[in-house]
């Protein structure tokens, strides 16, 4: 992949104001189910992101982490809390609007199921535009495709692409309307490693270049690492924050919150707090 | 096992609702024609039984033959001396004389015409009547009627009825009689009166209808009958009233038959397209759970196991619609009979009887049918392997074996087309048969890749008129993926709306012919007929009586029909008066006239090329009180005025009044005296014949469409039945859109996530609904045509049958095929947009 930038814009990315918050979320809470079947996804989370950085969001199986992104995403309706997506009030807004706000603003990458069977890659590149009723911008369009190396592969069904082109095509439908945010979910899950890697260092590139915002769900410490900050979940709730992560540093608070199953995230919540049974890498 | 298959059809009874819909329906159908028909029998059966129930011996006067056409056969009187000579024969207890025939009730003014008969019978207090008041009628004056008619029409002992036979009389009414336990004949009124009453009435002087004997106690019925056969000869016919009754019965049946036969034959392609929508449902069923499925064959079922697995449920499936089908056919009985009954083909209504026959049938149906539209799916089923519960996505597409079926559908189809070209040529219904079956069978073969295709292109060219650009081109692509679904769905609609068309095409066709034919030969300017539409034609002589003097009328010329054997087939004749036919008619002659019939037949110049005779052979005749006759040909009548006449086969009345015992008119045709006009000759006819409600008074034109009356209410009762099947076209819609939601459960909430609305997710499978029935109307439209074109051809055989194309009725049928495609895709479309986003994405 080459980069979407040439150094003259690079260099006006990178000048341009990063410290604005994208998505400003406060006090989460969604339970499902009732009674004794209830589980609390999300207890209270809190959460910033600004625009322009690629954030994580990690915690272990049943943590909340992807039910906070559909919550950030507009995807899912919260019991409690509010999010704000730069002005807008997302928790205020209807289905319809919730709709529309995912078609214009946010891009969007799941770990499998990405694409229509039905349609072409370049079918499924321009879906969202489509939807809108709107044409591709074609500078663009050509942009992404080459960089994402698509361009042979435009005419062809998600059935005869592999796995890695596949997720590209993805990833290009989800830059193609230039979102506010992308959301990620386990993105490399279905890839092998050096797909994997690839599809990363293309996210990275775009938060770099182009000051995309970005936030991915995962458990692969790995793939975090490529990530600015990475958020990590337990119960529910935001317990850490590490910015400018490697894969060790995460692998190891990972492992730490694996290794305590009597941790009282209740108690312990916010960074800093350690058992000291494992040992900093 | 069985307990896990029950289960499973349980779990999946949401999916199932309408497959099974779809089977009850089919079953409802053939049970309903079955109840229907059995009832209308077990009438017909008691009817004439309980009618003798006393009497051992009836002896008539000997015929040829007892019935034709579901008529039976009008016997020449008996000689009533014959009476006291059978009473002084050994053996016989009492000889009592009946005269039988028909006599219409006038009460108040108002004719009481029954659906049925209107009998009347001598008293003799052995047939089955019994009195419920009064007493039994004795004098000149006295008539009784049966209870049921008297409570109809608030009639009371003591009123006064009319009769109106061959003779009109006004009568006291003196007695009520039942019928056994009912207070009645099913449709039917009954007036008893004296033997010489009923003899003036009937215009018989001293002649009797039949003579019912009684055996002299310890003597056998059986040996009384031979005895009597050889004392009293060939001329009288000597019966035992069992099988006089059971052969009357069958008569009166023989005409069921065809209303049956009709009726199982719209029930048949009900199930046909119903077994499209099972296949679908099956499919699916076995698509959705290709994982669940191979973690049984993992954990040890063989695949047999799991193909009677699938077959179990189909089987579940099937008992469950046949019970509710049954419950259902039992109302649709009265539904059909309703319909019938508007379109003039009327079925005597009795205690509804359900035979075990029709349960079984039911059953078998219902089972078989499921079984045979599951089979494929469940082989299928058999053939997932074990591993496929370990990969990830193994939700396969149906393909496979694609150039196998567009070989076998394309040779099919060509085999089929071939068969019909050659068929219209040489103008053969076998070959035109053939060839229908073997295109529709070639289509069937290549729907998968016709329909879709179809589709595709619709969706296209809807795209290009709306604009509706994501939703309308995903329509196309969803309609698309599933090959084999969308093909069926489609063929079930076009089979469907084929059926309507080619009924309605060769109805108008036909249509038109009669009129055109009636219009061009018939010349006469006012046409009397009966408005009840008896077979033999249903005119009292009488009615020419009363008009044939009139001032106003010039000409009054009387047609007759009846039947006579053709070697053992049954054909009909038309008598007329050769010497004022040519006043009434303009027909081509293409040898002899109609004014030198004399004692011989005109027959058309078709049966006398396949025949291969012609003026001066002779033709074999069969009637029923003469035997075998040869008449001599002596003239040949153009094919299509023959129509006009209504039979190939023309004699003169004086012949007719030989080898008939019939005496009814047909139709009168009527040119008024000269200075007369058309409507004053019409009021004075009609003024004539008040008091004579059966009777139709009609101008030229509208007598041409009263020919097609029967023609059109058949038309319409075939149109409203198909529409049931249609009915099932639209249910096989709404299911395959929403067996394809569930089977896209994660694409749809893919693109919602990416944004699409609910609304256009709701056009998407709407407009994916619309376009099958599109390529259905389309589909089945061009096959109705294609067909009904040539079978008119066939039918035509040279004549002056024209292809007609109604475009008012096919108007109606694509207004119907879009509105089925409008109303079928509401309630998925429903359905979709209630789907929430994230447990679409979450679904496996």
């Amino acid at each position: 992949m080459t980069n979407l930038l040439n150094d003259t814009q690079r260099a006006q990315a990178a000048a341009a104001p990063t410290k604005s918050v994208a998505v400003h979320a406060r006090g989460l809470v969604k339970t499902y189910g009732t009674g004794p079947a209830a589980v609390k996804a999300l207890d209270g989370a809190d959460l910033d992101i600004h625009t322009g950085t690629f954030t994580a969001i990690m915690g272990p199986s049943g943590s909340g982490k992807s039910t906070l992104m559909h919550a950030l995403a507009g995807l899912d309706v919260l019991d409690a809390g509010q999010v704000l997506i730069g002005d807008t009030d997302l928790t205020a807004l209807g289905e319809r609007q919730r709709t529309l706000l995912r078609r214009d603003r946010f891009g969007f990458v799941f770990q499998s199921f990405n694409l229509l069977p039905a349609l072409t890659a370049q079918e499924n590149i321009t879906l969202p535009l489509g939807l809108a009723g709107r044409r591709a911008d074609p500078d663009w369009l050509t942009r992404l495709v080459d960089t994402l190396g698509l361009r042979e592969r435009l005419k062809h069904r998600p059935s005869e692409l592999s796995g890695g082109q596949q997720q590209r095509v993805a990833v290009a439908r989800a830059l193609v309307t230039r979102p506010a945010i992308v959301f990620a979910d386990e993105p490399t899950g279905n890839l092998d490693s050096k797909h994997g890697q690839a599809l990363l260092r293309f996210l990275r590139d775009a938060c770099d270049d182009l000051g995309q915002t970005i936030v991915m769900v995962t458990h692969d410490p790995l793939a975090a690492a490529h990530a600015d900050r990475v958020v990590i979940l337990t119960d529910g709730r935001v317990i850490e924050e590490i910015d400018n992560p490697t894969a060790s540093t995460i692998a190891d608070r990972m492992l730490q919150l694996d290794a305590d199953p009597n941790l009282d995230t209740h108690a312990c919540s916010g960074p800093g707090f350690g058992s000291g049974s494992t040992q900093e890498g | 096992m069985f307990r896990l298959v029950l289960k499973q059809t349980m779990a999946h009874r949401g999916r199932l609702l309408l497959t099974f819909a779809a089977i009850t329906l089919g079953v409802t159908f053939v049970v309903g024609t079955l109840v229907l028909t059995d009832t209308s029998r077990a009438v017909f059966d008691d009817q004439f039984r309980d009618a003798s129930t006393e009497v051992d011996i009836v002896l008539r006067d000997a015929v040829a033959f007892d019935a034709a056409m579901g008529v039976e056969v009008e016997r020449d009187p008996l000689d009533p001396q014959l009476t006291s000579r059978t009473a002084a024969l050994p053996g016989v207890g009492r000889a009592i004389p009946v005269v039988k025939g028909t006599g219409l009730l006038i009460s108040d003014g108002k004719a009481i015409v029954p659906a049925g008969p209107s009998m009347l019978t001598s008293w003799t207090g052995l047939d089955g009547f019994t009195l419920r008041d009064g007493q039994a009628p004795a004098g000149a004056d006295e008539v009784v009627i049966d209870a049921a008619t008297a409570t109809a029409h608030d009639i009371t002992l003591g009123d006064t009825v009319r009769v109106q036979a061959d003779r009109e009389v006004d009568l006291r009414v003196v007695g009520l009689v039942g019928f056994g336990d009912a207070d009645g004949l099913p449709d039917t009124t009954v007036a008893l009166t004296s033997l010489t009453t009923a003899q003036r009435l009937l215009r018989l002087g001293d002649g009797i209808s039949q003579i019912d004997v009684i055996a002299a106690d310890g003597t056998a019925t059986s040996e009384l009958t031979e005895d009597l056969r050889a004392t009293l000869g060939t001329d009288v016919d000597v019966a035992a009233s069992q099988d006089t009754a059971a052969a009357s019965a069958a008569a009166a049946k023989s005409q069921l038959g065809f209303i049956t036969g009709a009726l199982l034959a719209l029930a048949g392609a009900a199930l046909v397209i119903g077994a499209f929508l099972i296949a679908n449902t099956f499919s699916v069923l076995v698509t959705h759970r290709t994982r669940e499925l191979a973690v049984l064959r993992a954990a040890g079922a063989t695949g047999r196991q799991v193909m009677a697995s699938i077959l179990g449920e189909a089987t579940v499936l099937g008992m469950a619609g046949a019970a509710a089908g049954t419950g259902a056919g039992l109302l649709a009985a009265t539904g059909l009979r309703a319909l019938l009954d508007a379109a003039g083909a009327t079925v005597p209504d009795g205690p509804t009887v359900l035979s075990a026959r029709t349960l079984l049938v039911a059953l078998a149906v219902g089972v078989v049918v499921t079984l045979l539209a599951a089979f494929g799916a469940a082989r299928r089923a058999a053939r997932i392997s074990p591993v496929m519960a370990m990969r990830e996505g193994a939700l396969g597409t149906t393909g496979g074996r694609g150039r196998v079926r567009a070989v076998f559908g394309t040779v099919l189809m060509a085999l089929g087309v071939a068969a019909l070209g050659v068929g219209g040529a040489i103008e053969s219904m076998p070959a035109l048969g053939a060839g229908t079956a073997a295109l529709v069978a070639g289509l069937v073969a290549l729907a998968p890749i016709v329909a879709p295709a179809a589709v595709h292109h619709i969706g296209g060219a809807l795209s290009a008129v709306t604009g509706r650009g994501v939703p309308t081109g995903l329509a196309r692509e969803g309609a698309r993926r599933a090959p084999r679904r969308t093909g069926a769905t489609v063929m079930a609609l076009a089979l469907s709306l084929a059926l309507v068309v080619f009924v309605s095409v060769v109805g108008a066709s036909v249509r038109g012919a009669l009129q055109s034919g009636f219009d061009e030969a018939i010349t006469a300017e006012i046409v009397v007929e009966s408005a009840r539409g008896e077979m033999l034609g249903g005119l009292e002589p009488a009615t020419r009586e009363r008009i044939q003097d009139l001032d106003e009328v010039g000409t009054v010329s009387r047609l007759r029909f009846g039947h006579w054997k053709d070697s053992g087939v049954t054909r009909a004749l038309t008598a007329l008066d050769p010497a004022t036919i040519g006043d009434v008619t303009d027909v081509d002659m293409v040898e002899g006239r109609l004014s030198d019939l004399g004692d011989g037949v005109i027959i058309t110049e078709r049966q006398a090329a396949e025949r291969g005779v012609g003026v001066g052979d002779n033709l074999a005749m069969t009637f029923a009180r003469t035997d075998t006759l040869e008449v001599p040909i002596v003239g040949l009548i153009d094919d299509d005025d023959a129509k006009a006449l209504s039979t190939d086969y023309l004699v003169s009345l004086a012949s007719y009044r030989d080898w008939f015992t019939e005496r009814m008119d047909a139709t009168l045709l009527v040119r008024p005296a000269s200075g007369t006009s058309v409507p004053e000759a019409q009021k004075a006819v009609e003024k004539a014949l008040t008091g004579m409600p059966t009777v139709e008074v009609r101008d030229q034109a509208s007598a041409a469409e009263a020919r097609t009356a029967s023609l059109d209410g058949i038309l319409t009762l075939i149109t409203a039945v198909l529409m049931l099947t249609v009915l099932i076209a639209m249910l096989g819609i709404t299911n395959t859109v929403a067996l394809s939601i569930i089977e896209r459960t994660r694409e749809l909430g893919l693109v919602r996530a990416v944004g699409m609305t609910r609304r256009q997710l709701r056009t998407m499978i709407r407009t994916e609904s619309l376009l099958i029935a599109i390529a259905g109307l389309l589909l089945g439209t061009t096959v109705g045509i294609a067909t009904s074109a040539l079978f008119v051809r066939a039918i035509a055989q040279g004549g002056d049958l024209h292809l007609q194309v109604p475009t008012t009725g096919l108007a109606l049928v694509a207004a119907v095929a879009l509105l089925v495609g409008v109303i079928s895709g509401l309630a998925p479309a429903r359905r979709a947009g209630r789907l929430e986003v994230l447990t679409a994405i979450r679904e496996q």
